[in-house]
């Protein structure tokens, strides 16, 4: 694991916090827990999170393939991160 | 705390299911799905031969080969998506425009081969008919081979989510075996945590069907037997359908803007009494999926609606067509986010809408009748790119809004979905049957705001 890990999931937060639904609040969400079935995000806000991966890790997602999978916990978007910056 | 969640009432069930819940292992559970999905097979490719100006097999040996042609595709996809890695790059590269080139290839076959060519065109006709329903499941299928997602996996599981025992329809409801996995129970508390959601599914698909038959009644008339038991009262009120075909002449405005109001609410009740059996059937049988209709008449943006009216096939629309066009426009379009989004959303909810629904057509596509499918679509085509307008600028508010809650209040909140409910029902001018004249469909809805 990185020793970025812990401020990149605090920047992650900060980040969903500002995309997450109204009802909704990231601090009732675990970072292993699915963002789509707490209903934080939906399919199509996903793309928030592409945006987001994108300038802020430079992650290119049309030579890479998006499997919207990857994105759908706090840890399995870090365990992307880290791969991608390998 | 709903009913399902309740723990004392897990707890009661599992007592009095100890049995049946143990003996369901997730095994037998998928076997049972597997070997019905088998007879959908069968049925399925039967009722293909439904059009009778097609020339489907019409002896025995015909819809036998039929069946097998179908089941060996299945196979050969199977393979495909367990094989990934060592499918040529191309196919590897774009998995889902090479699973449509080879649909489009059987057209093009059929459409340049003579009538009398045999029994082999028959069958290719049979397969060509069923491939829309395959299109999308073969799909997830692959998608899940690209990820990654296929290994420990047997053919038995993904041939349950092929051919579903459960229903749905083109639109592969709860996906593919890769989504429905991750909603598996994988014990006995977790199987009766998802039986009783099914049950509450099942009884919620029964209600408001109910619901839709009292609407049926007391709005639309006439009266049926639930209405008699409430007096028989029914107000009358034409249905869309009607007032396009008068293009809303003779009708008092009200009343023609009741009549939209009640048939988006007769849409949705008609998309959540199907949905909630085809979900309930499979929380009984473990998976815990989402609803596919959820409440969308709560909704407070129009993309809200779209994810909650019909998720499944909103689904599609995202994995298929919105996700990919996103991503493969980030180096070209990265500065221009806003018309990244634009394409996105037109590439799914206007081109992938429309594909979908042409698709469907499969007697007119087997047939080569490609531009007058496209023509008798020309209604629900503008229906997609209203849709499609509607999506992008409620997308686009909602970014814009950078996570802040929206004006707080009752009266805010219903003045929103207010909004929703009127966008949507006016759209739905163009979405109501396929025979009515687009300009009939446009004088109807001029006439709403007293434009004759």
């Amino acid at each position: 694991m990185s020793a970025d890990r812990p401020q990149r999931l605090q920047d992650l937060i900060a980040f969903l916090r500002t995309i997450q639904k109204p009802t909704k609040r990231i601090e009732n969400v675990g970072v292993d827990d699915s963002l789509f079935a707490s209903g934080l995000v939906d399919s199509l806000a996903i793309i928030q999170i592409v945006l987001y991966l994108e300038t802020t890790y430079g992650i290119d997602f049309a030579a890479s393939g998006m499997d919207p999978e990857r994105l759908g916990t706090m840890t399995s978007i870090l365990d992307l991160i880290e791969e991608t910056r390998r | 705390m709903q009913f399902h969640e309740d723990p004392r009432v897990i707890v009661w069930w599992q007592t009095k299911m100890g049995g049946m819940l143990r003996w369901l292992t997730p095994f037998r559970r998928r076997a049972i799905l597997a070997v019905g999905g088998l007879w959908v097979c069968i049925r399925e490719s039967l009722e293909s031969f439904g059009p009778a100006d097609v020339p489907v097999p019409a002896d025995r040996l015909g819809p036998l080969l039929v069946v097998v042609a179908l089941l060996g595709m299945t196979w050969l996809f199977y393979r495909a998506a367990t094989e990934f890695s060592r499918l040529p790059q191309f196919v590897r590269k774009h998995p889902q425009l090479s699973l449509h080139s080879v649909y489009w290839a059987f057209l093009v076959v059929l459409w340049t081969s003579t009538p009398d060519s045999g029994l082999w065109r028959q069958v290719l006709f049979g397969v060509a008919a069923m491939f829309p329903f395959l299109l999308w499941r073969f799909g997830y299928l692959l998608l899940s081979g690209q990820h990654g997602r296929m290994s420990g996996t047997r053919f038995s599981d993904h041939f349950l989510t092929i051919w579903p025992i459960y229903g749905g329809s083109n639109a592969p409801y709860g996906k593919g075996f890769g989504y429905l996995s991750r909603f598996e129970a994988k014990n006995e508390e977790e199987l009766a945590r998802s039986q009783l959601a099914g049950i509450k599914l099942f009884i919620l698909s029964n209600l408001l069907l109910v619901a839709m038959k009292v609407l049926e009644g007391v709005f639309y008339g006439p009266g049926n037997a639930l209405t008699k038991m409430i007096g028989g009262y029914t107000l009358g009120i034409p249905t869309v359908g009607y007032l396009i075909s008068i293009e809303g002449k003779n009708t008092a405005i009200w009343i023609s803007w009741i009549s939209i109001y009640c048939e988006l609410v007769y849409q949705v009740l008609r998309h959540a009494v199907r949905g909630h059996l085809v979900i309930a059937v499979l929380r009984i049988f473990g998976f815990n999926v989402f609803r596919n209709t959820y409440k969308p008449l709560l909704a407070e943006s129009i993309v809200d609606f779209w994810n909650r009216y019909y998720y499944y096939f909103k689904e599609i629309m995202a994995n298929f067509f919105f996700l990919p066009t996103f991503t493969q426009l980030g180096r070209t379009l990265r500065n221009w986010p806003t018309l990244r989004l634009f394409a996105a959303v037109f590439a799914a909810a206007f081109i992938g809408n429309s594909y979908y629904h042409l698709i469907k057509f499969s007697d007119v596509m087997v047939q080569g009748q490609v531009f007058e499918g496209l023509y008798a679509l020309r209604s629900r085509i503008f229906y997609c790119f209203l849709l499609a307008l509607g999506i992008f600028v409620s997308m686009l508010r909602e970014q814009r809004r950078g996570g802040c809650p929206p004006p707080q209040g009752q009266a805010n909140r219903l003045l929103r979905i207010a909004g929703v409910w009127t966008f949507f029902a006016l759209i739905y001018i163009w979405n109501v049957g396929v025979g009515a004249p687009f300009t009939s469909r446009l004088s109807f809805f001029l006439s709403l705001f007293g434009i004759a």
